[in-house]
């Protein structure tokens, strides 16, 4: 099997997880675009310092007496 | 023709602001123009969505009223304007472009509409947008793409389409975009206008339909950096309601303007563009030669680098890929044939994506946000790097079964959040706008606008306007 399928198959099975079924007219817009995603989030996905985390979008500062 | 010898429709707000106030234009008469313009132009651009005939006129008749009466609400009384439609418009319809929306008539207004309707201006109507903020350039939507009036077989840049094309087309000088990763700067790059960017949580949200809550920014597009300005003092401050509005004075925009750039740091990160992929050489002959006026004009510019682009950018693609489609979930699993294809295309990716790759690009957001703010711009007053790698491309370029990618690097200042003036730099061989991109420290608009206004002023870009009467004459 090729990559291109095994991607395929892959976002195959994502979408199902999250319950969508795709046209199949807008099928190939939507790999293109899975492609590109797949090659971000492992971009994304690097060592970071303990410093680099997001707890700054919560605030209680809202709440105060 | 007015006493300026300009025609009304070329005038500043500042110029416009100065004959109302003096007695020689009415808003009226501003008001009539526009939209007798807008009636015999626009058929070819199609950037409004929705003309406000009736509202417009009675915000003229009573701007006329006010200021003859010595009542004076500040610089955008009596100035017609657009929105972009995803702004909410109470008793007006709003659709986001979208066969979704296409019956929406909001109850409220958004904030930066209520602004500027407490400001006296007038509003002339709504504006062609990519779907939902998202989705273009499309042709299977309930109304056609706008069209870049330097040629309307190309593409205008997007999302806030129609609000550039208006503004360019001289319909009117002031329009809201809202950006989520370039979606005011890549329009104003591809046709030739200003687009500012505010710092993120400057100007309010509330009642804008979000695309991606952490990225979405609302800002001006314009014929000059002053009138950016402008509209600033009135749509900045403050908002309460809106979780990420940031409880920070606003500045006087306009105080910096006419200064020249003595004493300025700029940061020119020449390598973070020059070798990107797709980039043409007249956009990098363009930005340097603006980089040289910048320096002409007093500033020190420092070649600088940056972390890869890539790495900006996919930050930022993972993050509003989740949010976007956590906004459009059910709408998306139920209803895939009401939206437009590449709305659909684009968004369903957001279902592929784990909670780890949102947590992942959560953090590397903050630590490409602390590089930018505690390095580049603690060295430097500002930045100016590329906007579009190329002038905008022709409709017919696009696949029509697969999204098209937008050249444009303009996603890096929505994950980092940091004030951005997008401007013209001149004009590619086939006479296609250019720009650039100043970047300035959080909440330091005023800082971008002197830098934009200063370079608007020596280039003389701005003198350029697209021919649009000649080709309907054609």
């Amino acid at each position: 099997m090729s990559t291109e399928d095994d991607l395929e198959r892959e976002l195959d099975m994502l979408l199902a997880k999250a319950g969508a079924n795709v046209p199949s007219d807008l099928k190939a817009g939507v790999l293109d675009g899975y492609r590109d995603m797949k090659r971000m989030a492992a971009m994304v996905r690097q060592p970071r310092t303990a410093a680099a985390e997001p707890s700054n979008i919560f605030s209680l500062k809202g709440f105060l007496a | 023709m007015t006493p300026t010898a300009k025609p009304s429709h070329e005038l500043s707000v500042a110029e416009a602001g100065r004959a109302l106030r003096a007695g020689t234009l009415r808003s009226t008469a501003l008001t009539e123009h526009a939209l007798a313009r807008i009636a015999a132009l626009d058929p070819l651009l199609h950037s409004f969505l929705l003309v406000t005939r009736q509202r417009a006129m009675a915000d003229a008749e009573r701007a006329d009223r006010e200021l003859a009466a010595g009542i004076d609400k500040g610089p955008m009384h009596g100035i017609p304007y657009g929105l972009k439609d995803i702004y909410d418009t109470a008793g007006i319809r709003t659709t986001c472009h979208s066969k979704l929306l296409i019956d929406n008539v909001p109850r409220e207004d958004s904030v930066v509409e209520a602004k500027l309707k407490a400001g006296g201006a007038v509003l002339l109507g709504k504006l062609a947008t990519h779907e939902f903020a998202i989705g273009g350039p499309s042709f299977d939507l309930p109304f056609p793409p706008a069209r870049n009036p330097w040629h309307v077989d190309h593409f205008t840049g997007g999302s806030s389409s129609g609000s550039a094309a208006a503004v360019a087309a001289g319909f009117i000088r002031v329009a809201m975009g809202s950006d989520t990763g370039g979606s005011i700067r890549g329009p104003a790059f591809y046709c030739g206008i200003v687009g500012l960017k505010p710092t993120y949580g400057r100007v309010s949200r509330r009642g804008v339909f979000p695309l991606s809550y952490t990225l979405d920014h609302c800002g001006p597009l314009t014929w000059t950096v002053e009138d950016a300005a402008l509209v600033m003092q009135v749509i900045a401050g403050h908002d309460p309601q809106d979780p990420a509005s940031a409880d920070v004075p606003a500045s006087d925009y306009a105080q910096e303007l006419g200064r020249d750039l003595a004493g300025l740091r700029i940061a020119y990160p020449r390598s973070f563009f020059a070798q990107s992929e797709g980039i043409s050489e007249e956009v990098i002959a363009s930005l340097d030669a603006a980089a040289q006026q910048v320096a002409q004009l007093g500033a020190a510019v420092d070649e600088i680098t940056l972390p890869d682009f890539e790495l900006f950018n996919s930050c930022g693609r993972v993050i509003a890929a989740a949010e976007a489609y956590a906004v459009h979930e059910q709408d998306l699993l139920t209803r895939p044939r009401d939206y437009g294809r590449y709305t659909y295309q684009r968004m369903m990716i957001g279902a592929t994506l784990s909670a780890a790759d949102l947590v992942q690009a959560l953090r590397l957001r903050s630590e490409l946000t602390t590089l930018v703010n505690r390095e580049v711009l603690k060295m430097h007053d500002a930045m100016i790097t590329a906007n579009g790698l190329s002038a905008a491309p022709r409709f017919d370029e696009f696949h029509p079964d697969v999204p098209p990618k937008m050249a444009v690097q303009t996603m890096p200042f929505n994950v980092t959040g940091n004030p951005v003036l997008a401007i013209p730099t001149g004009f590619s061989a086939s006479g296609l706008p250019l720009g650039m991109q100043i970047v300035g420290r959080a909440f330091d608009e005023a800082t971008v606008l002197r830098i934009g206004a200063a370079y608007e002023a020596a280039a003389g870009w701005i003198h350029n306007r697209p021919e649009l009467e000649l080709r309907i004459a054609v």
